[in-house]
């Protein structure tokens, strides 16, 4: 499994990006990842979970996750992140800074 | 006032298919039970949504107040507005965040309140309400749409958001914004939106050190950048896309002219990319009038916010208003009115 994960908009307007190799993580770290992909439902998610009403200087999260056969991609606003997802997008964000 | 709220209940349902915006205006401007309708709708739809704006959106049913802050400590939860910590007039609280965010937004408010005659951001005395502590390693700040929220930053490349004054400025212009021109958060009136809060952002920090347009640095977010970091801050209004150049953080994106215009997807368009297009415009125009940039600069860009720009405003809406108004104002062919019209040219627009 591989996720590409962005991080843009935000005060500062920095973009913050990470590529997570599965294989290339130690096998604890890779179970606790995949924990947290199958806890967020991934491959179910919408390609947009939007605010219906922007909220100025919020984060908009970009997550494209490939799994053998299966892939999706995600552009979430953080205002609108679904609670289940939350952890993975936290984990991933320590991962990228 | 009891009587108008029960008749409301019944006919709420009407609101439901207009926009925010236009509700704010109704609860803004609208006779009074156009407003106690409007208010009980906007507090309906953000109870939906799980949020906590119903206090703020009544607080616009009160009788026009003065300066009224509100400071909430989240516990790096994201609940909000949080535990409350001090309100106006309590005493200095021991955690220098909650006190930086209550002095600070005191001094927004006296800014708005001396050089524009604005009571507060929705010039009704709304109270003034901030989260500090908000998340865990949290590198952000934003308006939430009733209030303020401040993260401690991760402590490695950002520190403390409540450190610095044009941020509390920058985050309660988008209040302001939002009750004045609405600008849609995505592409150029995104931009617009975003330029706005840096502009009136770093006027209050001017202000309050008493500083000319030709002394002041133009930075916004100094000393928001860890010590490691490799930069002045996080936007310069001045110079676009030099503010920073560091290894982890990449080279600062904004463009400062129309030719290096961001056309991507990411951050809704660029809002915060593009945004140094006008910011440079205003830049250019308050230097070439000179003296203090809040008093004609300043005067120019918040007359065209509240009376001409709109939630659609491209960039060329924002130049066209701001001339007109410099003319207005100082008078069509005035000096100040030319240096606002080449300060757009300048910038390709």
């Amino acid at each position: 499994m591989r996720i590409t994960f962005t991080r843009t908009g935000g005060f500062a307007g920095i973009r913050l990006r990470a590529v997570v190799n599965e294989e290339e993580l130690p096998a604890e770290t890779a179970a606790q990842l995949r924990q947290l992909v199958d806890g967020a439902d991934c491959f179910r998610l919408p390609g947009e979970i939007m605010a219906e009403r922007k909220q100025p200087d919020r984060f908009q999260y970009e997550l494209l996750i490939e799994d053998g056969e299966r892939q999706n991609s995600i552009l979430v606003d953080e205002e609108a992140v679904p609670p289940a997802l939350q952890p993975l997008l936290e984990w991933l964000t320590d991962v990228a800074r | 006032m009891k009587q108008t709220h029960r008749r409301i209940r019944h006919t709420c349902s009407i609101f439901g298919i207009i926009p925010p915006h236009i509700l704010r205006e109704l609860a803004k401007r609208g006779t009074e039970e156009q407003r106690a309708l409007a208010l009980e709708t906007l507090a309906h739809t953000e109870k939906l949504r799980g949020q906590r704006e119903i206090l703020s959106a009544f607080a616009i049913a009160l009788p026009a107040g003065q300066k009224r802050r509100t400071i909430y400590d989240a516990q790096n939860g994201t609940t909000l507005p949080g535990k409350l910590v001090r309100g106006e007039g309590d005493p200095q609280n021991k955690d220098g965040d909650v006190n930086d965010a209550y002095d600070y937004s005191g001094v927004v408010y006296d800014f708005y309140k001396s050089v524009f005659g604005r009571n507060s951001v929705d010039d009704h005395g709304l109270r003034l309400d901030s989260t500090v502590h908000y998340s865990r390693r949290f590198d952000n700040a934003f308006w939430n749409g009733a209030q303020m929220v401040y993260g401690d930053g991760d402590g490695v490349i950002f520190q403390r958001f409540t450190k610095c004054l044009d941020v509390i400025g920058h985050e309660l212009t988008h209040g302001v914004t939002q009750y004045e021109a609405a600008f849609v958060y995505r592409d150029q009136p995104g931009a617009l939106n975003e330029s706005m809060s840096d502009v009136f952002g770093v006027l209050v920090k001017q202000w309050n050190l008493k500083q000319t347009a030709a002394q002041a640095d133009w930075i916004i977010g100094g000393g928001l950048l860890a010590p490691v970091v490799k930069g002045v801050g996080l936007r310069s209004m001045k110079a676009p896309g030099t503010a920073y150049d560091d290894p982890r953080l990449g080279k600062d994106p904004q463009p400062a002219h129309m030719k290096d215009y961001y056309n991507g997807d990411d951050d809704n368009g660029g809002v915060h990319i593009n945004s140094g297009i006008p910011n440079r415009a205003f830049y250019l125009a308050a230097t070439a009038i000179g003296g203090c940039a809040w008093e004609v600069a300043g005067k120019i860009w918040y007359t065209a916010l509240c009376q001409n720009l709109r939630w659609s405003s491209q960039f060329l809406d924002a130049a066209n208003a701001t001339v007109t108004v410099a003319g207005n104002l100082y008078g069509a062919g005035s000096k100040q009115q030319k240096a606002v019209k080449d300060a757009w040219q300048t910038v390709g627009v």
